[in-house]
Order: structure tokens, then C-alpha cells, then sequence
């Protein structure tokens, strides 16, 4: 019995060795039970990775995203629902409370059915719109599949999307192409939180089939206005993503080959890009993680006292130091700020009266040290060192600290002797209390011949 | 001032003298002469200093000396504000108002002791005297403030004066 204890060890190990950094618990809600087998490679690998899957039909009645006011779920996956909408229990009133509540959704639609309207209306709570039609597909007389699509151009092949901005860490790119089948574009609102993932390319736009030809005439969106994949990251970094199509996602597209026109038969990359993407939504990349933050005078030798002192004086040098991670997958690595971006540090009261880049300075294991010194301004006053990072697919990082800055102590200014450019007024001070000294001499010397004289004189 | 001065100055000598020691009376009488009316003016300016030395009492003499070395070190250091910048300013203040100040208490001083002599014979005093009290003496005041508690009054004043301004000048 005495290897059990280290038994169990060792299954927790593996247990944390590959999880996702806010939980294991995945609500997967698939109404039609036999549409199960059809994504069993994702389901494999999300087990692999640590997930604990749990598949409901939003047609039970017990189920509910939260128990006893608490989630009872960390993510939920909900593939496209074939009646009118998930339910009562996922209402997008429920979904809105579970992300409010710092739970992560997967969303995937297919352009082959109509897309419910109460999915249209929890997409709108994000500022994302769908067709108005709801059932269009997105269609490339370019960019599509000549081995499965050659009739229907609605499997586009596009390319692995790359970095959204320049100054972004990049969470879905990489080799090959992806195979996107009959998938239900929409448009993006705007606003900070809604970052798009995958864009039709220029020559896509979005198409009702249900519809006879004359409706292209007026298209939703053509081009890359249309997003495929998008996502959305809640100011409490609870995690949103809107997949296009959940066709993408079955086993038939995870190993097919595809052929765009005029061009060679490849493998999808469609596996690589669903572990991608379920990764960051469930939290398992671009996660950051505050360590720890340090404040203090520049000084050689710093005891503990020294630190995070509540009160500082104008003009004090000082040294501002925070410790950064990221999540990656399975274990907190050193956070790099990506290349044309960068960690700033406010000095604020009411405004930033500086705004500095913080620079890494050390590397720990897992985490990386950024700092930077400057000079306290000649300001006094409640001040707060501030670290407000909010990027697209990073997790927000917002750190508030109070300090009270205070004016020199009357005994801290330099005395006078010590400016040499108030010498010459320090000389006339002196000179003018010596004459008034040399006066004096003189004029009490001075008064005894008067005062004999006047003694004389009344004499 | 200079030509007024000159004319009346023929009338001054012969109250001041009684005032006054003898030595001051002798060289009186036998020192400058009395101007003509059509005098160049270098000749009005030296018999106005001349005038001004001999007729003066030595303790006012005394003070227009300090007084006049009190306005070039309080002019020094305000050409020094002005050339070379304010900093630092408290100095600046302190240095300039203790000259300033010094000023101001030495001729409060100047126009409590001078007084009498001014009003017994009529020196380099301007100071208005009444001609019914002046004739009194014994160095009291119009106001009756003695040379003495002037003097006390002076000193203390500057000492006040002093340990602001060295206090002030850090």
C-alpha cells in the first residue's frame, strides 16, 4: 500500500501535465447523439489535452450551466442546433451570465441548416451579425475545392491565417492550408473586445442557396468583410469564439485532401487549426499571469522594508519591476511582448504623468521580469503605478497600485551655501550684517565727544 | 537742489557753528567762502560737499556712509538678479531685503538723531523742524525719543531683521 499515495501523486501529475489554465470540466452539447462519431478525432484529442467531456443535448431538461449560483461548467462547446434554438437552459441570456461568470464558449454553425434565431440574438449581444437570412453560405469562385466542391464552390481552401496586427502574438498561424466547408459567414461590430480570426478572402462573398440567383444582387458582405472564425474576449478575459463552420471540425476534414484551383492536392491543416483554436478559447494559450510586483527606491542594498514603501517624494528615484507568464498549452512559460508592441508602465494621478515601456531584465523559468526607473515627478499627491495591457487574444493584464507622494521635508532641500549661484546674495547678506556690526563699533564710539559736548553746552 | 542750496548756504554756517563743536566753527570761519551769484558749477558742487562735510555731525555722517554702502551692495546684488537669473531665490530675497531693510532702519535711525541738529542749526538735514521745540536739545526728538532708545530701537530692529534674513537664506 505504499506506493498508492504516490500513485495518486502521480495521477494528479498527469492530470495537470496537460489542462487548460481555468478548468477541465467541457460542456459538449450536441442534439443529435449520432453526429457524435462524426467528430471523434477532435473529441480524442481534447481528452488527450486533458478534458473532461461531458456531451448533453439541450433537450434535457436537467441540464444548466450553473449549480448553486456557481458554474458548473468551465467551457462549453455547442455545435449547431437542428430544432430552433439550445433550450431554455442555454438561453443567451444563460450563455451571457456564463461568461460574465468567467466561462469560456465555443460556438460552431453550419451554412447547411438555418441558423436559429435565438443564436442570432446571443450573436448580437457581441456585436456580431449574422445574414439576415440566416441560412447563407460563403462562396469562392476562387479560392474552393475542386475535388468536393467543384459544382458548389463552397468549400473555400484558404490559407492558415497569420499575426492580426503586426504588433500581436500569432495563435493560429502556421504550414498548410485549412478546408472550410459550407461555412455561415458573418460581419464584425465595432468594438475593442471582437477580434477576427479567419477572413473569407477578397473574392468570397455570402450566398443563399435557398434563394434563386437574382439575391446577388444584393450580397450581406463580400470579401474580407466577411469573418469566418472570430472571437471575442470579455473585459473579464472570459473567451468567446464564433466559428463558421463545424463541418471543419469533423474527422472527414481533419484528414482530407484538398485541391484549390491551378494548384497541388494537399492535406488539410484543418486538425492543427481545431486544436489551435479550442486551445485559446479554453484558456490553454494566451493566458497571462501577474507574478510578482515590486516598487522601490533606487538603492545598492535593499532589505525587505524597503519595498513597495506606501509613501514616496517628489523627485525619488524610482525602480518599478513586475513579473509576467504566459500559459502555453500545459505550463506557465516567460512572457515575450510581441515585436512593435510593448508593456507600459503609467505613473498616474487622474492622468498619466509618465508613460514608460517596462523592459524585460530577467528571465525566470516561467516568467519573465520587466522593469524601468524614472523619476517621480515634482507633483504631489495620490499616485498609482498602473500596468493596463489589453491585446487581442492575450488575456487583460490591469494592475493598480496606490502610492502617496509627498513635497520635500523643509530639511531636505540643500542649504544655501550648497548652490553656488546664490553665493553673491549669501556674500550681501554678511556684508550687511558685518557693516551694521562695524557701524555700531563706530557710532558708540563716537558718542562721547557729542554727548561731552552737549554736556558742555547745557553746562 | 544744488543752486538753492547754494544760496541759502550763506545763512547756514552761523547758526550751525554755535550748534557745534569749536574745532567745526574755526575751520568755518576760516574755510570755504561764500559764492558769488554767477559760480560755475563744479565750484557750486564742491561748495556743496565741502559745505556738506563741515556742516554735518560725524554720527550722521556715519550713518549716510553706511547708508550709501548699504544702496551698492543692495544694487550689486540686484545687477547680479538680473544678469545672472533668480536662483536660488530665497537668497536672492533674503540678501536684497536685508539691504533693503537695513536701509529703511538705518534711516529711521537718521531721522531720529539728526533731528536736533537740525532743528538747533540747520545742517544737511532735511527733516521739517518745528522752531519752538527744536530749541530744547539735551538729543531728545520732536517726539520726545531720545538718541538713545533710537539707537536701541535701531538695534533691535536690525537684529530682528537678521535672523530672518539667515534664517530665510537657509
Amino acid at each position: 500500500m505504499r506506493w498508492c499515495p504516490s500513485l495518486m501523486l502521480f495521477g494528479f501529475l498527469a492530470a495537470v501535465n496537460a489542462l487548460s489554465s481555468s478548468g477541465n470540466r467541457l460542456l459538449v452539447v450536441l442534439e443529435d447523439s449520432a453526429e457524435k462519431g462524426l467528430y471523434s478525432t477532435l473529441w480524442g484529442d481534447l481528452e488527450a489535452r486533458g478534458y473532461n467531456l461531458i456531451f448533453e443535448s439541450p433537450k434535457n431538461e436537467q441540464l444548466s450551466l450553473f449549480e448553486l449560483g456557481d458554474r458548473a461548467y468551465d467551457h462549453v462547446l455547442l455545435l449547431p442546433p437542428k430544432s430552433k434554438g439550445f433550450g431554455p437552459s442555454l438561453s443567451p441570456k444563460n450563455l451571457v451570465d456564463f461568461i460574465d461568470s468567467d466561462g469560456n464558449v465555443l460556438l460552431a454553425l453550419s451554412g447547411k441548416s438555418t441558423t436559429p434565431s435565438a443564436v442570432s440574438s446571443l450573436l448580437l449581444e457581441f456585436d456580431l451579425h449574422l445574414p439576415s437570412d440566416r441560412s447563407s453560405v460563403a462562396v469562392d469562385h476562387f479560392n474552393y475545392d475542386t475535388l468536393s466542391a467543384s459544382e458548389k464552390h463552397d468549400v473555400l481552401v484558404l490559407e492558415r491565417p497569420g499575426k492580426l496586427r503586426p504588433d500581436t502574438k500569432d495563435f493560429f498561424g502556421g504550414e498548410g492550408v485549412l478546408a472550410i466547408p459550407s461555412a455561415s459567414p458573418h460581419t464584425l461590430g465595432d468594438t475593442s473586445l471582437l477580434a477576427p480570426i479567419l477572413r473569407a478572402p477578397a473574392t468570397a462573398y455570402s450566398f443563399n442557396p435557398k434563394e434563386d440567383a437574382g439575391s446577388v444582387e444584393d450580397v450581406f458582405a463580400t470579401g474580407s468583410q466577411l469573418a469566418l472564425v472570430s472571437a471575442l474576449q470579455a473585459r473579464n478575459s472570459a473567451r468567446f469564439t464564433l466559428l463558421g463552420s463545424v463541418e471543419s471540425l469533423q474527422d472527414k476534414w481533419f484528414s482530407a485532401s484538398v485541391q484549390a484551383p491551378g494548384g497541388k492536392q494537399v492535406e488539410t491543416a484543418n486538425r492543427e487549426f481545431a486544436k489551435q483554436l479550442t486551445a485559446w478559447t479554453f484558456k490553454e494559450t494566451g493566458v497571462l499571469k501577474v507574478g510578482k510586483i515590486e516598487h522601490h527606491l533606487v538603492k545598492d542594498d535593499l532589505t525587505v522594508e524597503d519595498l513597495n514603501p506606501t509613501i514616496y517624494r517628489v523627485k525619488n528615484e524610482t525602480v518599478f519591476t513586475i513579473e509576467v507568464s504566459e500559459y502555453a498549452y500545459d505550463k506557465y512559460i516567460p512572457f515575450e511582448v510581441p515585436a512593435n508592441d510593448a508593456l507600459q508602465l503609467e505613473f498616474t494621478m487622474l492622468s498619466p504623468f509618465h508613460r514608460l515601456n517596462l523592459t524585460p531584465t530577467k528571465q525566470t523559468e516561467n516568467s519573465t521580469v520587466f522593469s524601468t526607473q524614472f523619476t517621480v515627478p515634482d507633483q504631489h499627491g495620490i499616485f498609482s503605478f498602473r500596468v493596463n495591457y489589453k491585446r487581442p487574444f492575450l488575456t487583460n493584464i490591469e494592475e493598480k497600485h496606490e502610492v502617496t507622494v509627498r513635497h520635500y521635508a523643509h530639511n531636505e532641500y540643500p542649504r544655501s551655501w550648497k548652490i553656488s549661484g546664490g553665493w553673491v546674495w549669501i556674500a550681501g547678506l554678511w556684508s550687511v550684517i558685518a557693516g551694521f556690526l562695524a557701524f555700531v563699533v563706530v557710532w558708540l564710539y563716537s558718542a562721547p565727544t557729542s554727548a561731552a559736548d552737549r554736556r558742555k553746552k547745557t553746562q | 537742489m544744488a543752486p538753492k542750496r547754494a544760496v541759502n548756504a550763506p545763512s547756514a554756517p552761523s547758526p550751525s557753528t554755535s550748534a557745534f563743536s569749536s574745532s567745526a566753527s574755526t575751520t568755518l570761519s576760516s574755510g570755504p567762502k561764500t559764492l558769488s551769484a554767477n559760480s560755475s558749477v563744479p565750484d557750486i558742487a564742491v561748495h556743496v560737499w565741502q559745505q556738506y562735510l563741515t556742516t554735518t555731525p560725524q554720527r550722521t555722517l556715519l550713518l549716510d556712509a553706511f547708508m550709501a554702502f548699504l544702496v551698492l551692495v543692495g544694487g550689486v546684488q540686484f545687477a547680479y538678479c538680473v544678469l545672472a537669473g533668480n536662483y536660488p531665490f530665497n537668497a536672492f530675497l533674503s540678501g536684497f531685503c536685508a539691504a533693503v531693510g537695513q536701509f529703511v532702519l538705518t534711516a529711521s535711525l537718521r531721522m531720529q538723531t539728526s533731528s536736533v541738529e537740525g532743528a538747533s542749526g540747520k545742517g544737511a538735514s532735511s527733516v521739517p523742524v518745528k522752531a519752538g521745540k527744536g530749541a530744547v536739545g539735551r538729543g531728545k526728538d520732536t517726539d520726545g525719543v531720545s538718541h538713545e532708545r533710537a539707537f536701541a530701537d535701531f538695534v533691535f530692529g536690525s537684529l530682528i531683521l537678521h535672523f530672518f534674513c539667515i534664517n530665510f537664506i537657509n
